[in-house]
């Protein structure tokens, strides 16, 4: 289970789909239907129960509305990952490798995508999902719904304002993971390099 | 004028008939025992019992399972629907078990996982973590932090060194199916649609005579309600080939037994003009009692293909009766003992003759062609003894009157056959037949597969390849058995095997396989990665700079020097072992045994080869072997017929001497020779079927040779019931040529094809020189 995608999920079904069920998350995706294209920094914090203090990792994204996702990891060590219609891909030295299809990572990846083209209904199946706050400030919780998911997380919680600031995902282990994106901006378009990314 | 001793007989005969009543009443007592089971019907390739008892195993859940997809394109609709089915046929009672999603026990994974941590490492793995311990860690390191890297099920804690995450991500996948993380359906995605796996285990197996045809029915509901909401079904199991096989059966049974009846008793009733005539049909009832109890007795049941074919032997019983019923043309008044006694030597001969030919095909390897046999000759058998015993008692007052237009008929043929004779000589005629023959055979070709013992319908063929081909998961039915005097030995003979499947699997000759070494490592081997493991503390800076502590690492380390090496028993027991457990085999007699299965094979001569210089190694390819069985059996069935001729000359050489005997013969084998050549004018395949059905072929038209050699009555008179006993016996044979069964249907033609030269040959029999003279005195 990849709660990452899960919640990058999320997000992207906010950002254009059409939550119709309730008033306030209809605004809320409308809010975040509007980027083409985000650019941001993140710093993940994943909190492990054993150790004292959690392992840290930054880079940066890109999330384009009709390519996918761009995920840079910078520090501690560099890697680059895809995520598209053609499944998660990792860069090495030979470019963009396809990592296996496995079952549990191609079934998030599937459904990431089926959000990013505007099919809810898998999210509502599998969360139940509950809004607060405002549009400067609001907060969305997600709560698993299916046996097999609640076995394997809590909770994920996403914050934000005019873009998403922060999703925490609780996991039923004990571990959890919080994922800050910051400097998120979207005025910029796709630059070439990007677009070569998300082409190859 | 009837002896005394004809008084007793219909009395003695029906005491017998009650016996075998009471007989069948008590072998139906818990209802029909019947078998659909194909597998009866083929010849044992003599496997021994432990490639039987692997052989059963991986037929199992073919027989029992059944695989449906319910598809549509809203994936939650599809699971929907896939519930409210899997809930009803679970409450229907005809189901073990039915799985539409997976209960994953997480906590007995995590338990497995943790302890085989040493076994289940996967090759690629444990020669990494041997080779390049340094990457291995670096490795470790970058998954800590890989967004990406998937659910591990193992939290970190209890695994810093991802022992378990290596395991779980290097499990092989099983076709394109995927789990629904939500729902813990599984689904794929083909055509536009969600298709969610419904698998569903029956109680019984294929074989019961009811639950296929239930099975089958509880799939029609399902599949309209489904339509309601616009969901396809595809479905794909044995148990739907058994429902249909039987349904046929059923259906061709009742064609061809009621259309031979049907056609039998117009015959009767156009040809003798009085309705107790159609007491002649009484023998058919009685054969096919007799038939019935003995094929019972013998077998402990009746196959439904002994049925459908042995349906036939209604045109050859009427035969019996039809010997003394056609002396009515000569006999005036016709009486019947007298009649009866005038044809009892022939109606005798014909028995022994019909029940040569018949029980011939008792000694083919083919259990089904037994049963036919066994059926056959008791059906005669009781045939005759009604015809001779009862019949003459119910037809004792009847005067019969018969037609004169069937014996013109047969008279303008005879004149015809003359007037040929006059401008062509029999040596010509036989010059042109014999190149008719030549020119036949020669564009005879020769065709075998067990497939031909099925008539699978286009749709669930169809629908079984749109699941292989959405799914992925096509098995084949051949298998590799692996023998070895140990599990260390075995596993190593999996992997060397696995090895050169792997190597097709990358040429894309291979879909995939599933063997033991996939799942555990030899005790050897286990013992190489943890004594690897040891190593490790020099590499693992990069774990400790993450800041997991040293103390962890080293307990962690400890404690993977004392989990137990894990044995194949141990694996399988967890719920990754799951697919594995048909597997295994267990201990035998001399060692232990597993075996690897396929999956998606397109050319079965590979495999052969794959096999053949690895020790303890086996292919089983039962279809392949059938069918070379198949072809075997041609020739012991061509050497059965020539025997069970010679037997024939040997009791016709009794009444005809050797020269008139082997004439009488000589007939049926060119007829027989002459449907060979039609069937390679035709262009139609030479089956073994077409063989065995040419062996009875000879078998029943000897006795047209002998009535028109016996001429009792004159020719015409014996030409006429020569005619009538070979189109009663066609109506009944030539309707299995319509069968959808090839094999049956091929059966049915050559049958018909043989009958026709028969009679066509039969005249040539030649005059026997009668003692008695023919003029019965008058009663």
């Amino acid at each position: 289970m990849n709660v990452l995608v899960k919640s990058l999920s999320v997000l992207a079904l906010l950002t254009m789909s059409a939550l119709a069920n309730a008033f306030d998350l209809q605004q809320l995706s409308a809010q975040l239907a509007k980027p083409d294209v985000i650019h941001g920094q993140f710093i993940q914090e994943k909190h492990l129960r054993a150790l004292p203090q959690p392992l840290i990792s930054k880079g940066s994204f890109v999330l384009a509305k009709n390519h996918g996702l761009l995920w840079l990891l910078k520090t501690p060590l560099q890697q680059d990952y895809r995520i598209n219609a053609k499944g998660i891909a990792r860069r090495d030295d030979n470019g963009w490798q396809l990592l296996p299809n496995k079952s549990a990572g191609a079934e998030q990846n599937r459904l990431f995508l089926a959000v990013l083209q505007g099919d809810s209904s898998g999210l509502q199946r599998d969360f139940e999902l509950a809004l607060s706050g405002d549009a400067q400030q609001w907060k969305l919780t997600l709560t698993p719904r299916s046996l097999l998911l609640k076995q394997v997380f809590n909770q994920i919680n996403i914050d934000g304002g005019a873009l998403v600031q922060t999703i925490e995902l609780l996991e039923t282990q004990g571990d959890s993971t919080v994922l800050r994106m910051q400097d998120s901006n979207a005025s910029q378009p796709l630059s070439d390099a990007e677009q070569h990314d998300f082409a190859e | 004028m009837t002896l005394p001793s004809e008084r007793r007989l219909p009395w003695l005969f029906l005491i017998l008939l009650l016996a075998v009543v009471a007989l069948a009443g008590w072998q139906w007592r818990d209802g029909a025992p019947l078998s659909a089971n194909l597998m009866e019907l083929v010849p044992g390739t003599h496997p021994d019992a432990l490639e039987q008892r692997a052989e059963q195993r991986m037929q199992e859940p073919l027989n029992r399972e059944m695989l449906v997809l319910v598809g549509h394109a809203d994936r939650q609709q599809a699971v929907a629907m896939a519930q409210t089915l899997g809930e009803q046929w679970q409450a229907s009672g005809l189901f073990e078990k039915v799985q539409w999603n997976l209960q994953a026990d997480l906590p007995a994974l995590r338990t497995q996982l943790l302890q085989g941590r040493l076994a289940m490492l996967s090759a690629d793995d444990r020669q990494l973590l041997i080779e390049h311990p340094d990457v291995f860690i670096q490795q470790r390191v970058q998954a800590l932090f890989d967004p990406f890297n998937g659910f591990t099920l193992v939290p970190s804690q209890d695994d810093w060194l991802g022992l378990t995450g290596r395991i779980q991500n290097s499990q092989p996948q099983h076709g394109s199916v995927q789990l629904d993380i939500g729902s813990g359906a599984l689904i794929a995605d083909a055509d536009g649609k969600s298709w969610v796996l419904l698998r569903a285990r029956t109680t019984g197996n294929a074989f019961d005579m009811n639950l296929p045809l239930q099975v089958a029915a509880l799939l029609g509901a399902s599949r309209e309600q489904a339509a309601k909401s616009d969901v396809q079904l595809l479905a794909a199991s044995g148990l739907l080939y058994a429902a249909n096989g039987q349904q046929q059966a059923t259906r061709e049974m009742t064609w061809v037994g009621g259309g031979a009846t049907v056609g039998i008793l117009l015959l009767l009733l156009l040809a003798f003009r009085r309705w107790r005539v159609l007491l002649a049909f009484v023998p058919v009832l009685v054969g096919m009692l007799f038939g019935a109890v003995a094929c019972v007795a013998l077998f402990g049941h009746m196959h439904v293909m002994t049925l459908v074919l042995g349906s036939s032997l209604i045109g050859v019983a009427v035969d019996y009766p039809l010997h003394y019923l056609s002396k009515s043309w000569s006999l005036t008044p016709w009486r019947s003992w007298p009649a009866l006694r005038l044809t009892l030597s022939g109606l005798t001969l014909s028995l022994i003759t019909s029940a040569i030919g018949y029980l011939a095909l008792a000694w083919t390897p083919f259990p089904a062609l037994t049963q036919i046999a066994v059926f056959s000759a008791a059906g005669l058998l009781g045939a005759y003894l009604s015809a001779v015993c009862l019949l003459p008692a119910l037809l004792k007052n009847v005067e019969l009157r018969p037609a004169q237009w069937p014996l013109h008929l047969a008279e303008r043929m005879i004149a015809l056959r003359e007037k040929l004779l006059e401008r062509v000589r029999t040596p010509v005629l036989l010059a042109l037949l014999i190149a008719f023959c030549v020119g036949g055979l020669v564009q005879l070709q020769s065709k075998n597969d067990i497939r031909q013992w099925v008539g699978a319908p286009q749709q669930l063929t169809d629908e079984a390849q749109a699941i292989a081909r959405i799914t992925g998961y096509q098995p084949t039915s051949q298998f590799f058995l692996v023998r070895a005097d140990n599990q260390q030995q075995l596993l190593e003979r999996q992997a060397a095997l696995s090895e050169r499947l792997e190597q097709l699997v990358n040429l894309d000759k291979l879909q995939g396989y599933l063997a033991l070494d996939q799942l555990v490592s030899p005790p050897n081997q286990q013992e190489q990665v943890r004594a690897a493991l040891n190593k490790l503390p020099q590499y693992w800076q990069p774990l400790l700079d993450l800041g997991v502590p040293l103390a962890a690492l080293q307990s962690e380390l400890q404690q993977l020097q004392t989990v137990p090496a894990e044995d194949i028993d141990a694996a399988l027991a967890g719920p990754l072992g799951e697919p594995y457990r048909t597997l295994w085999l267990g201990p035998t007699e001399d060692g232990v045994a597993a075996m690897t299965s396929l999956q998606g094979l397109n050319n079965p001569a590979l495999l052969r080869v794959q096999a053949l210089d690895l020790p303890g190694v086996m292919l089983v390819d039962r279809l392949g072997e059938l069918n070379e069985v198949f072809a075997a059996t041609q020739i012991s069935a061509a050497e059965l017929k020539l025997a069970s001729c010679a037997l024939i000359v040997l009791v016709l050489m009794l009444p005809f001497g050797l020269g008139g005997a082997l004439r009488i013969v000589a007939l049926p084998l060119l007829a027989a020779l002459c449907s060979l050549a039609s069937l390679g004018w035709l262009g139609q395949p030479l089956t073994l079927f077409s063989l065995f059905g040419l062996l009875l072929v000879t078998a029943i038209s000897v006795d047209y040779a002998i009535l028109m050699r016996e001429q009792v009555g004159g020719a015409a008179v014996s030409l006429l019931g020569t005619l009538l006993a070979a189109v009663t016996t066609w109506l009944s044979f030539g309707l299995l040529a319509v069968s959808s069964t090839p094999a049956v249907s091929n059966f049915g033609l050559s049958v018909s094809l043989g009958l026709a030269f028969s009679f066509m040959l039969a005249p040539w029999a030649g005059r026997h020189e009668h003692t008695a003279t023919v003029a019965e005195p008058a009663a």
